[in-house]
């Protein structure tokens, strides 16, 4: 947790070097003044302008590069028991703290820490880097411990038929508790719920044992897994005595060579990318008048679950259809046989890096400012007056999200991000497409249709970021 | 919890730990500076419930309500508390959300058993929360500036102490406009409860003072863009008088700009607004020389009392009402000082209660009731008021200040008679 700390905060000072606040409406009113038109065409000419020129690049020239690996030496699993341990006990530190601790969930280090640290800055870190998350993780060290003792859990499968189901349910109720429920930031609530899905999860890995439950039931080793096949650091098969030699590659790289996913596992990606898409857009005063909810008089997240839980699956719903209907369309453009599942299952790896970006653009201000809030429960996690890190009297600035420079710069770095996410997708698609057609025409015209799809997700997103939103 | 204090002392004591609970502890009572709370019947603290907006619509303006009461808490107890007894704020996160701040309000009556509830500020969440408060006798003290208290809709529990409602704020306009800026007025406002808010109470007000608004233009509270409203603002209008809010205010006074140039009617606005925006902002420029209400001065006035000096310092706003040393965060000024005021209110007639615990709460009812007037001081830094223990609310002086080099000047202070008006009910006949 302390690296992740380290990392998280490094990584949040690396982009901006002064300090942050709650977005409120003026922030947005700033944007609003910006020529953020211009920035939707421009980013929609470039999405498609990478199309065509990757149509014309010869294919194997990018393969190249993705091949391309920077010896980085090796790494043995010995102590990730140990971190998976540490990670453990701190995660019941903090769900004791969730009980005991404020209720101001501003000064509670169990919301800050699961919403902002794990759910932002982890979902970043293992997107940008690797996947960190299989050594900090909470239950690999328990349930090495609990094999330990009773070997033969060693040997627990789940059945194949389950696919990626598991994971799938489980973010639906993640995703609805963060983005529909009334209250996941209280600190008793969040303590509970994250009490239980530990057991809850826990029993599952002794049931179906590790190595599968978090490969396809356990939501937030799936989802960090899947994000951190972007990252840069790639960790290779064992080579004897759980030693692995690390590397350095390209980003999105690893994706070259990824396997398709079966349809619960595409379902799930796309999941992932609708439920952040659906948080922004639910704050849209498109929405919320659609509802006729006046957005002025925000009734607060109570009086709109039953709209919020609606969205959130037509969200789904609408993304996972049209996705569908380009790879279909692509397939008959192409005069593609083969089975549809196949290329739907691979070529959604191309999801990764817009669900990152958009990750990024949509918490890059709640990283920003309740990154500070975090540091600052944590090192006094129960209110008693301690000061475990030296942070527990740091000032919270709030005004580097604030004010009409500030939202200049965010916006920036937010469209940049929502273009060059949208840019990579197609290329990682591209990719993608060849190892379906090796005749590039026929690779180029079956990735007509999702590319279409990724203009138009280019331009929602930014969209998204430069329309008025209540709060 | 109790020792939390014993390496700093009271006066090294922060914001953060001053709203986490103080408690007197031995250290605490040694450390230098410390008044003794010698005299108390109880030494357990008062517990102070503050329905907090952290999150949801109202973050923003929270943030600043809680370091407002923070401050405020330092120095109470840093005189003594209340009684002989230390005050604990316990903070609650309603989410700006009028369900789960009736939650809140039964959790700090159940769970945390505080002495009362303080410090809300949404209008919605103040309605939501106040029948709880209500039924379980709970004291609810709210900073919401909202009608609601003071029409008498609310209940016997519910206060609004510290801050004048908008009401009373509205028509205490009327008189300085009509004889400085103009008599023929426009009002373009939000057209929901906000907004037709000052539509109702503006119009008769002017009216009274021989002036007339010519125009009532309603913005439908989803629109992003104005430039087709602005026809409809007659040519003869004199003053404009603006009240709208959300994140698309801005646009508004840009696009108001672009449509008149240089030769526009005096505009009017309630600092609402552009509470917490930087007046200095780009697209704000067409604001200069036009006015505003503002409850308390966001910027620090030449003329500015020591107890307004005192009391900025304690909340730490610099002379431009932005976050010392953190200048991009601008206050919300205009408002946050009922925090303050309202804690003082408690004080003053928990005190003259004799208040000891939840058994006295009717008691403090009616010893606020009772209280008449609030002296201008560093415990009501804004000015002095006086309460109306009939409708629980105060009345006070409002500030009209005009933007000058992206600024805010006071140019006028009402009269606290400027902004009277008849009641509308009386609480103390209802039950205690």
């Amino acid at each position: 947790m302390q690296v992740l700390l380290r990392l998280v905060l490094a990584f949040a000072s690396a982009l901006l070097s002064a300090n942050p606040a709650f977005a409120h409406a003026s922030e947005r009113g700033h944007v609003l003044l910006l020529p953020t038109g211009y920035y939707v065409v421009g980013g929609a000419m470039a999405v498609a302008a990478s199309f065509l020129v990757l149509a014309v690049l010869p294919p194997n020239l990018l393969g190249r590069a993705a091949a391309l690996r920077l010896p980085l030496g090796g790494i043995g699993d010995g102590a990730r028991m140990w971190t998976s341990l540490l990670s453990f006990a701190v995660l019941a530190v903090l769900v004791a703290a969730g009980f005991l601790g404020s209720r101001d969930p501003l000064s509670n280090p169990l919301p800050l820490t699961v919403w902002t640290l794990l759910w932002v800055g982890l979902t970043l870190v293992q997107g940008a880097f690797g996947n960190l998350w299989a050594w900090i993780n909470p239950w690999y060290g328990p349930w090495r411990l609990a094999s330990a003792a009773f070997p033969n859990l060693d040997s627990r499968t789940m059945p194949a038929w389950l696919g990626y189901w598991p994971a799938l349910f489980l973010f639906a109720g993640f995703a609805w508790f963060e983005l529909v429920y009334p209250a996941p930031d209280d600190p008793a609530r969040l303590a509970l719920a994250v009490a239980l899905y530990w057991a809850a999860s826990f029993v599952c890995t002794i049931i179906f044992g590790y190595e599968d439950w978090s490969r396809r039931g356990e939501f937030l080793s799936v989802f960090f897994r899947m994000v951190s096949r972007f990252g840069v650091v790639e960790a290779s098969p064992e080579i004897g005595a759980g030693k692995r030699r690390l590397s350095l590659c390209f980003p999105g790289s690893k994706l070259w060579r990824a396997k398709p996913l079966p349809p619960s596992g595409m379902l799930f990606l796309l999941l992932t990318l609708s439920s952040v898409s659906f948080d922004g857009f639910s704050k849209t005063f498109t929405w919320l008048g659609f509802n006729g909810v006046n957005p002025l008089e925000f009734p607060g997240r109570s009086a709109l679950i039953g709209i919020n839980s609606t969205g959130l699956l037509l969200m789904f719903a609408a993304l996972a259809s049209v996705y569908l209907l380009a790879v279909f369309a692509g397939q008959k453009l192409a005069g593609d046989s083969r089975s549809f599942w196949h290329a739907a299952g691979l070529v959604v790896w191309s999801i990764v890096p817009i669900a990152l970006a958009y990750h990024f653009s949509h918490y890059l201000t709640a990283l920003l400012v309740n990154g500070q809030y975090a540091l600052v429960a944590l090192s006094d996690p129960f209110s008693l007056g301690w000061n475990l890190f030296g942070t527990a009297h740091m000032n919270v600035a709030a005004g580097l999200t604030v004010g009409s420079g500030s939202a200049w710069l965010l916006w920036n770095f937010q469209a940049a991000a929502i273009i060059g996410g949208h840019v990579l997708a197609v290329l990682i698609a591209h990719a993608l497409a060849f190892r379906l057609h090796p005749s590039p025409a026929k690779a180029a015209l079956s990735q007509l249709p999702l590319t279409f799809l990724m203009v138009l997700y280019t331009v929602f997103g930014l969209w998204l970021l430069s329309t008025p939103t209540a709060g | 919890m109790t020792d939390k204090n014993r390496n700093s002392g009271l006066i090294g004591l922060n914001r953060r730990s001053a709203l986490k609970g103080l408690v007197a502890s031995a250290g605490l009572m040694a450390a230098p500076g410390f008044v003794r709370y010698s005299q108390a019947q109880s030494s357990a603290p008062i517990k102070i419930g503050f329905q907090a907006h952290r999150t949801g619509i109202g973050a923003a303006y929270g943030r600043w309500y809680e370091k407002t009461t923070a401050a405020a808490l330092k120095l109470i107890n840093e005189a003594g508390g209340i009684n002989g007894r230390p005050v604990e704020v316990i903070t609650e996160d309603d989410g700006t959300d009028p369900k789960r701040g009736a939650e809140v309000v039964g959790k700090f009556a159940s769970q945390h058993k505080t002495d009362i509830v303080f410090g809300t500020l949404f209008s919605h969440v103040v309605i939501g929360s106040a029948p709880t408060a209500g039924e379980l006798k709970m004291p609810y003290y709210v900073v919401s500036e909202g009608h609601h208290v003071a029409s008498t809709k609310m209940n016997r529990y519910c206060f609004q102490p510290g801050i004048t409602d908008v009401k009373s704020q509205v028509i205490s306009m009327a008189p300085w406009i009509a004889a400085n800026v103009g008599k023929k007025i426009t009002m373009i406002y939000p057209d929901f409860a906000f907004g037709h808010d000052h539509r109702d109470y503006f119009t008769p007000a002017i009216k009274a003072q021989g002036g007339e608004v010519i125009a009532q233009i309603p913005i439908p509270p989803t629109e992003s863009s104005f430039t087709r409203y602005f026809p409809q603002i007659p040519a003869e209008t004199e003053v404009i008088y603006h009240v709208m809010v959300g994140p698309a205010v801005l646009t508004f006074v840009k696009e108001l700009g672009e449509f008149y140039g240089t030769n526009r009617p005096q505009l009017f606005g309630f600092i609402d607004s552009l509470e917490a925006v930087d007046m200095a902002s780009p697209g704000l420029e067409f604001l200069e020389g036009s006015h505003f209400w503002e409850g308390m001065p966001r910027y620090l006035q030449p003329d500015a009392s020591d107890a307004v000096k005192a009391y900025r310092n304690a909340v730490g706003i610099d002379e431009n009402g932005a976050a010392v040393g953190d200048p991009k965060d601008v206050s919300t000024a205009a408002h946050m000082f009922g925090c303050w005021e309202t804690l003082y209110v408690v004080k003053q007639a928990m005190e003259a209660a004799g208040y000891q615990g939840p058994d006295d709460r009717a008691k403090l009812v009616e010893a606020t009731e009772a209280l008449t007037e609030f002296k201008e001081g560093p415990e009501h830094p804004q000015g002095d008021k006086i309460f109306n223990g009939k409708i629980h609310q105060c009345f006070g002086h409002q500030n009209i200040s005009i933007v000058e080099g992206g600024k805010l000047k006071v140019v006028h202070r009402t009269s606290i008679e400027d902004g009277l008006y008849e009641p509308e009910g009386d609480y103390t006949t209802q039950a205690l």
